[in-house]
């Protein structure tokens, strides 16, 4: 459990903390809707404090573990289990754990502060005591001046920082939060996003997001689960999934990916844009085309007027730009630093090197 | 090739577009406030003048002291709470059982529900009379249970309007997250954010049990309508003004219920601020 013992907001206080909140495990979920196949297997296991996102696109399953972790999902087959205990058959409201939703959820009849202690009251928490914490959590979140709107007196920010007091408020032993942020615009988002990450760790919570937006969940989490047809695809910290990916879906789904076709040399070797490449991992026996997937990192550009490629397109992106070059038939990504990038213009012809030590290579499509 | 409409050489102005749009606004609201307050105002000035032509308030006055007057009114009253209890009791629990668990039985409850506005009232009564057990028959408030059947068309809509407002699945799983049981979120959280939906049909079946005349012609104990029906042989004038009371009155309890939960809302608010 996780309490509150300080009303500061100050971000001196993002250092690590000993972890302390309750160890989940998700083991082999299966739950089916209809003729939709929503888990298929599923695992995950959170240690104490953790923050795990789960990514994908829509309809992979994740909202279904998550609403399964929360008990309003009776899974399949598998189970949960929080703090070593089985939960599986536990109602959500005796989980002790709380959720914030996409849709805000606030309770329309009750004010801001009465939202905070509607969880608190249920625990029979005295009034002096309620109004305490949920004030303490209200200023947490900056609202404190705003306790005594009502939900349709705030904005769809607010309404969300109140519904994570709220959820707080109940000192739960697993934070759930269903695309908390996907109904707000990008300013408020990216606010939001830094306050839950901030509290999260101050609290040294156990938490799992869900967002089908990859830059949410490289930036907020301690790790990604990145979910496909109700697996597991791959499940590493951000750094490790954007630059090791294991399969062709999450090289795909995780970041920017080119593919190109590679020619088989050996069982670990590949040759790429005249380069021989090694393999991340093993080449299967299989003897159809391969492609690489390749990031716009992965390979550097130089002018060349005698070169295989062609620029047929630039984005300016800041620090980096982002040409489109052609090879053939093939169309592939490549950033470059934006200081560098005047000497490459649209449609200079130009040569490849490939700078990625190993590459992820799968069939060709 | 652009294509020019043909306006005919004459465009309006912005404020004679805006003169127009006013004019069509006080247009709809006159003919609407015309056909709603013109019987009422006929009804009123009926009631309040006498056969000299003069107005006094001599018609309401003297209502109570007439004969019946005072039983019929309090059994129309208790046949009204009774019904607003019996109706209410039935028709939430089954429609947000439905709104949360069961939303494909909603189109059938909604034709359910019109069922009653395609019997007769008098099929209704002379059915019920034939069929009902003895126990329930001569229960005083037996009339409650079928006024119970002819307003749900009214209470079952205004209800399931109020529920649709709600995001009804979203606010139950947070209240669930929180540690509620699904029959504190409907008393904590549904039913108060139902309120509007919940006094207009209070009102409605107010009404109509006030104003219910063929049903309770068959009763021993004459309700409101019945004894404004039979008193309206000797004084027209009085059971007009009865008649317009009822009506007051069912006003008057409307406004009581919407103005305690304006004021429940800014207790809360106050005591927040705290």
């Amino acid at each position: 459990m996780t309490t509150m013992s300080s009303t500061s907001t100050s971000r001196d206080d993002t250092a690590p903390k000993e972890r302390t909140g309750s160890p989940v495990a998700l083991r082999d979920l299966r739950r089916r809707f209809a003729t939709t196949t929503a888990l298929d297997g599923f695992s995950l296991d959170l240690e104490p404090g953790e923050f795990v996102a789960l990514l994908g696109p829509s309809g992979c399953g994740k909202t279904t573990a998550l609403r399964v972790l929360a008990g309003f999902e009776t899974p399949d087959e598998g189970s949960v289990w929080v703090d070593g205990a089985d939960v599986t058959g536990v109602p959500a409201q005796r989980r002790d754990m709380g959720m914030v939703f996409q849709s805000y959820s606030l309770f329309p009849n009750l004010s801001a502060h009465d939202n905070v202690a509607f969880g608190l009251r249920l625990r029979r928490v005295s009034g002096a005591e309620r109004r305490r914490r949920a004030g303490e959590l209200l200023e947490l979140v900056g609202l404190a001046e705003h306790r005594s709107k009502f939900p349709h007196q705030l904005s769809g920010g607010q309404q969300q920082r109140v519904a994570l007091a709220r959820a707080l408020a109940i000192e739960p032993r697993v934070l759930l939060l269903d695309e908390p942020l996907s109904a707000l615009d990008a300013k408020v988002r990216a606010e939001l996003r830094d306050q839950i990450r901030f509290l999260q760790r101050r609290l040294s919570i156990t938490t799992l997001f869900v967002t089908h937006d990859q830059e949410e969940a490289l930036s907020m989490a301690d790790r990604v689960a990145v979910m496909y047809n109700g697996r597991a695809e791959q499940i590493a910290a951000p750094a490790e999934l954007y630059a090791r990916p294991t399969t062709a879906f999450v090289a795909e789904f995780v970041g920017i990916t080119s593919r190109i076709p590679v020619v088989r040399r050996d069982d670990h070797h590949v040759e790429l844009l005249g380069a021989v490449v090694p393999v991340r991992g093993q080449l299967g026996a299989g003897t159809g085309n391969l492609e690489a997937l390749v990031r716009p990192e992965d390979l550097a550009v130089r002018r060349s007027d005698e070169g295989p490629a062609v620029i047929v397109n630039r984005s300016f992106l800041g620090s980096m730009t982002r040409l489109e070059v052609a090879f053939g038939s093939t169309m592939i990504k490549v950033d470059v630093a934006h200081r560098t990038s005047e000497e490459l213009p649209h449609l200079a012809r130009v040569d490849f090197e490939v700078v990625a030590p190993d590459l992820l290579v799968s069939s060709a499509r | 090739m652009v294509t020019v409409l043909d306006t005919g050489g004459v465009v309006p102005s912005v404020s004679q577009r805006r003169w127009r749009a006013r004019l069509s606004r006080g247009l709809i609201l006159w003919i609407f406030g015309f056909y709603v307050l013109a019987p009422l105002y006929a009804g009123a000035r009926f009631a309040l003048q006498n056969d000299n032509g003069n107005f006094s308030f001599h018609s309401v006055a003297v209502i109570p002291a007439q004969a019946g007057f005072t039983d019929a009114f309090w059994y129309s009253t208790r046949l009204a709470v009774v019904t607003v209890i019996g109706v209410l009791l039935l028709v939430v629990p089954t429609i947000v059982y439905a709104h949360l668990r069961a939303p494909a039985v909603r189109p059938v409850l909604e034709v359910i529900s019109l069922l009653p506005i395609v019997f007769p009232p008098i099929v209704l009564i002379l059915g019920f009379m034939h069929t009902a057990p003895t126990w329930l028959l001569i229960w005083p408030y037996h009339l409650a249970v079928l006024y119970v059947v002819i307003s749900l068309p009214f209470v079952y809509r205004s209800l399931d309007a109020g529920l649709l407002a709600l995001d009804l699945g979203t606010l139950v799983e947070a209240g669930r997250s929180l540690g509620a049981r699904i029959t504190t979120i409907v008393w904590r959280v549904i039913l108060p954010n139902l309120s509007s939906a919940l006094v207009s049909s209070v009102a409605l079946v107010v009404a109509l049990v006030y104003s219910e005349y063929t049903m309770a012609s068959f009763q021993v104990t004459p309700t409101l309508p019945v004894w404004i029906a039979q008193f309206s042989l000797s004084d027209g004038h009085i059971t007009t003004a009865a008649a317009m009371l009822s009506l007051v009155g069912a006003w008057i309890l409307l406004a009581v219920v919407l103005v305690a939960d304006l004021g429940r809302l800014q207790w809360r608010q106050r005591r927040a601020q705290k």
